[in-house]
């Protein structure tokens, strides 16, 4: 008698912690930032986290009544270091993980975070195994994805007319993959591939690259190619000329960030874009003015999507009232963000991938206070022409 | 023809940041492993004082002075209580040199891409055997071969070469004839660092300036140094000109293959002369 005493006992204590536990001793909501804030992939993260930033003090660092703590972790631009700092954030109890930039090192951070049942917002990372072949419940991405950007740069080169395309491309799985998918999709256009190359990320001179393509007879270079590469090849195309013999364009291959660094030779450069400072969104507007006001400087593409990300993950978990992360994930798997910064992103419950519009833009000189080179967006594709539906 | 060009000018580049880490190896015997960061250096002072002066020419003079300065203030304050030590210490000290720099450079700079433009006169490209050449490659090719002539004349043809070489080789027997060899470690340091000044100079409007500039360059560095046969200029030229000219043909017919054919050089040369194909026994410290 006495021991069916206790077992029922037991068992109500175990059915109350079910229900209490994760209210319980919840004091902050500690999310684990797992960001490259050094090395090749710096400034990226950096940019990232000040978007992060942005997208916390929007809301006075406080979701379900707590306060926000971030941990965050710089990765190095290693896969293996973003490995061990994830790992030792989800053993300090974290209840989100926030990265990476790179998309070998979100494919791997995924793995964790589904073991351990924690949601990952992935903002930048574009592989298509992070919401295909490799997709966890727990693993959500917010911004574009390879299919996406491919669509985009597709049709991009018809709508210019482009003919033949010389492709050089960084000797990387993403970039073979993208490239190999490209190629597929340009033969459906009548697009002709009048070359290709693949060189080791790093290249120090792509001079060589450079002539080929323009003695190939191609009206269009495709650059897929990452980190400061991208800038070794335009600083170097640009002393050629490149782009007044082809059309030059790329996957994320410009930016204001980018501009920067390879100085005039980027006006001209056409490119993907994930997010716009100039957007006229109502969010965008405010996001804009408090980064200006707290970086004296506009966002860039990179901080757009993270605070883009990260603010509609928060409002999400702040609309279950609860502590319970399962809700959490199914809550934000089925959410629709009518006022991002891009307008309307919705969720697809079935592989976690934001159906969104994509931006294709160009780089002007940038008058008055923009930067002193500056993204025109030249074409806004919608959603429906970038995603195919779910099946 | 073109090609030949282009490596041409790859070669003079490589040979320019390769120089440095050379002459420090050829004369003191210490391996920098900062080399990188101090050329990295070199870049960030030339954007500043392309910024500060706007043009090239000045900071293709500030910049190899400040590092040369810089080089003096770190051989007298890490690397000279170190010399009686083994190699191992000087490796520690020049890794904790690379740390310094960069932090002192994400401190200053940041973290954003910085943008060094060449002078006006060397924009554009001129035509030369059916491809466009920039400008800028045929200064390099020109400024490096002048640099090459300039350590060539001043360590073999003048006097100070000549008590550089007698300290580098017997520092007791120099000492005894009066040369003050810790001075002349001094300057074969900051030579060095000034070398890697230009380096970062003459790189600036070719490649990204950044934190990691530094970090990617080193390994082409030793490459070339250890084809050559450490501490030997000669040698360096000729590194240079072997790893320039792979990858120049290589880019052309295989660019996938690129860096395993700058590799499988280097494991050749090692294999026939692993002292590196101009080795001077003599002048190694």
């Amino acid at each position: 008698m006495r021991m069916r005493v206790s077992g029922i006992a037991a068992a109500t204590v175990a059915t109350l912690m079910a229900c209490v536990g994760p209210a319980m001793a919840q004091d902050s909501f500690k999310i684990g930032g797992v960001l490259p804030l050094s090395g090749a992939f710096g400034i990226v993260g950096e940019n990232m986290r000040r978007g992060a930033v942005i997208a916390l003090e929007e809301r006075d660092n406080k979701v379900l009544g707590k306060p926000i703590q971030v941990i965050w972790e710089d990765s190095e631009t290693s896969t293996q270091v973003a490995v061990q700092k994830t790992t030792r954030l989800l053993s300090q109890g974290v209840h989100t993980i926030f990265g990476e930039v790179s998309s070998g090192s979100t494919l791997a951070m995924m793995k964790l975070t589904e073991q351990r049942k924690v949601p990952h917002i992935v903002t930048l990372s574009a592989d298509d195994r992070i919401t295909g072949a490799d997709k966890t419940r727990y693993a959500f991405r917010t911004s574009n994805s390879v299919a996406m950007e491919n669509a985009m740069i597709g049709e991009f080169a018809r709508r210019q007319k482009i003919a033949k395309v010389y492709g050089i491309v960084a000797d990387y799985q993403v970039g073979r993959d993208m490239w190999t998918a490209l190629k597929a999709d340009l033969a459906t256009k009548n697009i002709a591939i009048a070359g290709e190359d693949f060189t080791p990320i790093g290249t120090k001179d792509y001079s060589i690259l450079l002539d080929k393509a323009s003695k190939s007879g191609a009206d269009g270079l495709m650059l897929l190619v990452v980190g400061g590469d991208v800038v070794t090849s335009l600083k170097q195309g640009a002393d050629v000329g490149i782009k007044d013999k082809m059309k030059v364009f790329g996957t994320m291959l410009m930016d204001e960030t980018l501009g920067q660094a390879v100085g005039p030779g980027s006006i001209g450069i056409n490119s993907t874009l994930r997010y716009h400072f100039t957007e006229r969104s109502p969010r965008n507007q405010k996001f804009v003015a408090a980064y200006r006001a707290k970086y004296n400087e506009y966002p860039s593409q990179y901080a757009g999507e993270a605070y883009d990300g990260l603010s509609w993950w928060l409002d999400t978990v702040e609309t279950t009232g609860g502590w319970d992360k399962e809700k959490w994930v199914d809550a934000f798997a089925n959410s629709t963000r009518f006022d991002s910064v891009e307008g309307v992103k919705k969720m697809r419950r079935c592989d976690n991938q934001a159906s969104q519009i994509g931006l294709f833009g160009t780089a002007v000189a940038g008058t008055g206070e923009l930067p002193p080179v500056t993204m025109k967006i030249t074409e806004t594709f919608g959603a429906e022409t970038l995603f195919k539906p779910c099946s | 023809m073109s090609t030949l060009i282009i490596g041409l000018s790859i070669s003079m580049l490589l040979f320019l940041l390769a120089a440095g880490l050379t002459l420090i190896f050829g004369m003191l015997g210490v391996i920098n492993f900062a080399h990188g960061a101090l050329y990295m250096l070199g870049a960030y002072l030339a954007f500043q004082a392309h910024a500060t002066f706007g043009s090239f020419w000045p900071a293709l003079i500030v910049s190899p002075l400040c590092l040369a300065a810089a080089g003096l203030a770190i051989e007298r304050l890490t690397l000279r209580p170190l010399y009686p030590r083994t190699h191992e210490f000087q490796l520690l000290a020049t890794f904790g040199l690379i740390l310094v720099i960069e932090e002192v450079v994400r401190v200053v700079w940041g973290l954003d891409y910085r943008h060094l433009t060449p002078p006006p006169g060397l924009t554009g490209s001129v035509a030369l055997f059916g491809s466009d050449i920039a400008r800028y490659r045929l200064f390099v090719i020109g400024f490096g071969a002048a640099v090459i002539a300039a350590l060539f004349f001043g360590i073999e043809r003048t006097k100070l070469g000549l008590v550089l070489r007698a300290a580098s080789v017997n520092p007791t027997m120099a000492a005894t004839l009066g040369i003050d060899v810790n001075l002349v470690r001094s300057l074969v340091f900051a030579l060095g660092a000034g070398l890697a000044g230009i380096g970062g100079t003459i790189a600036g409007p070719l490649l990204p300036i950044q934190l990691s500039m530094g970090f990617t360059i080193i390994l082409d560095c030793f490459i070339v140094v250890v084809i050559g046969g450490l501490g030997n200029i000669k040698g360096a030229v000729f590194g240079a000109l072997l790893i320039g000219m792979t990858r120049a043909f290589g880019q052309l017919y295989a660019p996938e293959w690129i860096d395993i054919a700058t590799y499988v050089v280097l494991l050749a040369v090692l294999l026939v002369r692993p002292q590196g194909l101009f080795a001077a026994k003599e002048r190694l410290a």
